[in-house]
């Protein structure tokens, strides 16, 4: 392996981490206009953002918000001939999306400044 | 839609394997599991009129397989239960330190001590401090009732420089000194009543000091197992 692809492999496997990371924001984020079901949940995040979602994982992942109490569900009969499971924010889940939204901005704004000189120049 | 025979039957494997495998969360969390994951690919595959073993293992891939898929509800589950307690002693000792009461303060250490090693030291800390505090004041109060065997006592062995606090219970050790008298009633009561206040107050201290109140830290430090 070359220099050059180990780095890019390494910028890789950081840009998997992160979006990682802002995966359980992400789906709390969705959830803030109301109730939606996984299929929903899914086609939200793949259409308002950039993130790759493999539905292997939001699943589990809904699981364990709903086991951590900030994301409450129930079944809802739909037309299409069988039920669905809706999931919305609790109380606690939306003071942690809104939490969680403040220091995302808070990172995000610090980093901006630092990373604003490396766009001008190429290396 | 239709589902011919062959696709239905994969899906009924897929499932199938993966019941078996999240059985260990609970009958009702495994069917919940299963029926949530049985409604997304009926849904994936409403658009197809015709649903093709094809189409089937195509939406069946997008999930990954269905033991990897259960892992992942096993360690999440795991997971989340570990995050659940991180809150719950968060907010026990937050309140502990904002009520100062001394019994959500205990409750706390025991919580905390379940979590870390620093809160264990601060848990057989106070709970020694507590017990020779209680040992004192019962001393002190037992002493007018059992006036021959509660008190203080110089051990009369020699080599052995050791007190012991008699309680009023049990045999006076022989050829023992006692060294306060009477004196151990005030004393008792000082010392003991002291000692709890201090121990409390450590207590307290050791939950500002060592205890990091990090309620974000969890779900965003980790790395999330996603």
């Amino acid at each position: 392996m070359t220099r050059k692809e180990a780095f890019s492999d390494g910028a890789e496997n950081w840009e998997v981490q992160l979006r990682k990371g802002s995966l359980e924001l992400a789906i709390l984020a969705s959830l803030w206009g109301g109730r939606l079901y996984g299929l929903e949940i899914l086609r939200r995040l793949e259409n308002g953002s950039d993130l790759v979602v493999s539905e292997g994982t939001v699943y589990p992942l809904l699981n364990r918000l709903r086991l951590s109490g900030l994301v409450e569900s129930e079944w809802v009969e739909s037309g299409s001939g069988h039920p669905r499971k809706y999931y919305q924010l609790t109380a606690a889940g939306r003071e942690q999306a809104a939490a969680m939204a403040q220091v995302w901005h808070r990172f995000a704004a610090s980093l901006t400044g630092l990373l604003a000189p490396l766009g001008k120049e190429k290396p | 839609m239709t589902i011919s025979a062959d696709s239905q039957k994969k899906i009924d494997d897929f499932l199938n394997v993966l019941h078996t495998n999240v059985r260990g969360l609970g009958e009702q969390e495994a069917s919940d599991i299963v029926a949530e994951i049985r409604s997304h690919i009926l849904d994936k595959a409403s658009p197809a009129g015709t649903v093709t073993p094809e189409v089937v293992s195509s939406i069946l891939a997008g999930l990954g397989g269905p033991q990897e898929l259960a892992k992942r509800y096993l360690t999440d589950e795991v997971l989340a239960r570990a995050l659940a307690r991180r809150y719950v002693t968060d907010g026990l000792l937050t309140r502990a330190r904002v009520t100062r009461s001394p019994w959500l303060t205990l409750r706390s250490l025991f919580h905390w001590a379940s979590l870390s090693f620093a809160g264990i030291w601060v848990l057989l800390a106070s709970l020694v401090g507590y017990g020779l505090g209680a040992a004192f004041l019962l001393c002190a109060m037992l002493k007018p009732m059992h006036p021959q065997k509660a008190g203080l006592w110089l051990l009369p062995n020699p080599s052995d420089t050791s007190l012991s606090l008699r309680l009023g219970f049990g045999t006076v050790p022989v050829n023992g000194r006692e060294l306060l008298g009477w004196w151990v009633v005030p004393l008792g009561l000082v010392m003991g009543s002291a000692l709890i206040v201090v121990t409390f107050r450590l207590g307290l201290w050791s939950i500002g000091k060592f205890w990091r109140l990090r309620p974000l830290a969890g779900p965003l430090a980790r790395g999330e197992r996603v």
